[in-house]
Formats: C-alpha cells, sequence, structure tokens
C-alpha cells in the first residue's frame, strides 16, 4: 500500500514537471517564433507536433525549415535600412535626375576653418582686436610684450604674464586660467585654474583682469 | 590465475573505454542534428553562433538556448507587434 502510494505520487511529480516543462517550451517557441516574424501559434505546432503520434522527426525536419526559411522580420524596412547601417537613420531616397538616372551625392560638408576674434578696449580706450584662429592649437593671453608666435599680448597691469590659455580644437574654443591675482571671467563668472580648460565656443563676453573682451567669429 | 585476471580486467576498461567514445562520439553527432538549425537561428537573431553548442549540454541545454532566444532582446532587431 505504501509503496503503491509512493508510485503514484512519483508519478504525480513526474507528470507535473511534464506538465511544466510542456508550458514552458511551449510559451518560449511561441516567443521565438514571434520574433522571427511568424504567427506564434505555428511555435505551438512545433512543440505540439510530436503528441500527435507523427513522431518527433517532424519537429526536427520544421526546426531545420525555421532555420533556414526566409523570416517576416528580415523583410521589414526599417530594420533592414537599420542593419545596413548601424545607429544611422534609415537612408534617404536616391535622388533621381531629369533623365532617371542617379544623380551623385552631393560632397561632404567642409570643416569650418573661421577663427575668432576678441576685441575689446584697453584702460586709457586703445582698441584692441586679438585673432585666433586653428593654425595653433594654443595660444597665450598675457600682460607682457609677445615673445613667441602663439603670443596675445593685452598690455594692461591687471593682466597677467601669463594670464590664460586659449586653446583650439577644430570648430571649439577653450579658455584656461593660468592663476592669477587679476582673475579670468567667463561671461561674468570667475573661471579658477583648478577649473581646467572650459569650452568658450558659445560664449560672448571674456574679462581678463579688468579688460572686457566680447568674442564672435572672424 | 593473477595473470588471466588482469587480462580480463585490462580488456573490460578497454571496452568500457571503447564504449564511453562511442557513447561521446554519437552525442556530438547527435547534437549536430539540432547544433546546425540552432547555431543559424543564433546567428540571425544576432546573438553568437556559439551559444547553440550550448546544446551539447544534455537535458538544460535546449532550455537555455530557447530561454536565451525567447528572452533576450534580438540584436538583429526583432519582428515589430501586429
Amino acid at each position: 500500500m505504501g509503496a503503491e502510494t509512493a508510485l503514484l505520487g512519483l508519478f504525480g511529480l513526474s507528470s507535473a514537471f511534464a506538465l511544466v516543462s510542456l508550458l514552458l517550451s511551449i510559451w518560449m517557441t511561441w516567443r521565438i517564433v514571434a520574433k522571427a516574424g511568424f504567427p506564434g501559434w505555428l511555435g505551438l505546432l512545433f512543440v505540439l507536433l510530436p503528441f500527435t503520434g507523427v513522431g518527433s522527426l517532424v519537429s526536427l525536419v520544421l526546426l531545420w525549415i525555421f532555420a533556414f526559411i526566409g523570416w517576416p522580420r528580415d523583410e521589414d524596412p526599417l530594420l533592414v535600412a537599420a542593419r545596413r547601417q548601424p545607429g544611422a537613420a534609415p537612408a534617404a531616397p536616391q535622388v533621381r535626375g531629369p533623365g532617371g538616372q542617379a544623380l551623385p551625392a552631393p560632397a561632404p560638408a567642409l570643416p569650418d576653418k573661421r577663427g575668432w576674434t576678441l576685441t575689446g578696449k584697453l584702460a586709457g580706450g586703445v582698441p584692441l582686436t586679438l585673432t585666433v584662429d586653428g593654425s595653433s592649437s594654443s595660444w597665450l593671453l598675457t600682460g607682457a610684450p609677445a615673445a613667441r608666435p602663439g603670443d596675445l599680448t593685452v598690455a594692461d597691469p591687471s593682466v597677467g604674464q601669463p594670464h590664460a590659455r586659449i586653446l583650439v580644437s577644430g570648430s571649439r574654443l577653450g579658455l584656461e586660467d593660468l592663476g592669477t591675482r587679476g582673475g579670468t571671467f567667463i561671461d561674468g563668472a570667475r573661471l579658477l585654474p583648478e577649473h581646467g580648460p572650459r569650452d568658450i565656443s558659445a560664449v560672448r563676453m571674456v574679462r581678463l583682469g579688468t579688460v572686457e573682451l566680447s568674442l564672435a567669429r572672424a | 590465475m593473477g595473470d588471466g585476471l588482469s587480462m580480463l580486467i585490462t580488456w573490460l576498461m578497454g571496452l568500457g573505454s571503447m564504449i564511453m567514445l562511442a557513447v561521446v562520439i554519437g552525442h556530438v553527432v547527435f547534437s549536430l542534428i539540432l547544433i546546425i538549425p540552432a547555431w543559424r537561428i543564433c546567428a540571425r537573431a544576432g546573438f553568437g553562433g556559439a551559444w547553440s553548442l550550448l546544446l551539447l549540454l544534455p537535458v538544460l541545454g535546449p532550455v537555455i538556448v530557447m530561454a536565451i532566444l525567447a528572452f533576450g532582446d534580438w540584436p538583429n532587431g526583432e519582428a515589430r507587434r501586429r
């Protein structure tokens, strides 16, 4: 009697396990088949066919067919475009000329070679214009007379010698304070040496000590 | 007498290893029937095809591969829900 109960319990346990794994595999094949773009019930067919007496060989054949057949997902135009250019928008439609032949692609935009100007007035009302361009990646703002090609002189007692560094990288402009008493200000905000280089490409006013300079593209 | 016994044991061990080898080869060959399509499915989904080698694991392998395909996001994109 006890052995019989144990045997029944074992059957119950194994059939419960079989049922759970059957449901799980139905769920998973349903999802896989649906992700490939087929109706999900085809996955159900795949799992249930072996129970109909045709044997598990049919499932094996179906697996091979599924692996090598065309998937509706692959015909999705959005996905096709995304796969051709990862991370890019779908390809633009090709432009055709009046004769019907495809026009050549437009030339890529040239890099921006314009420089910057810093304009202001010194203490005595003397106008000052400094020009920065891409010929050097580093310019030195100093109160002393220019000693090197990259030096920009701002002859004012409040300007340090040197005072600050201007960095050029492509179409971006950076400013770095070199730790002076007069101080460097970007649009009124103090730039400290520990801030390091700051991007001033979109900045209007830079102040070195008491000298106000307005920044513009040349 | 002792010689005969050790001969028998050696012969049995040799037979056992031959059987083991045959079982392993048979398992790999049979698994290939599953691995070849599974490799292609995994690769088309965008996972590495090598994930299908998990099918060499006797019971858990197919479950793991199916779970990856069913619940992982396919790097190559999935069909949109209608």
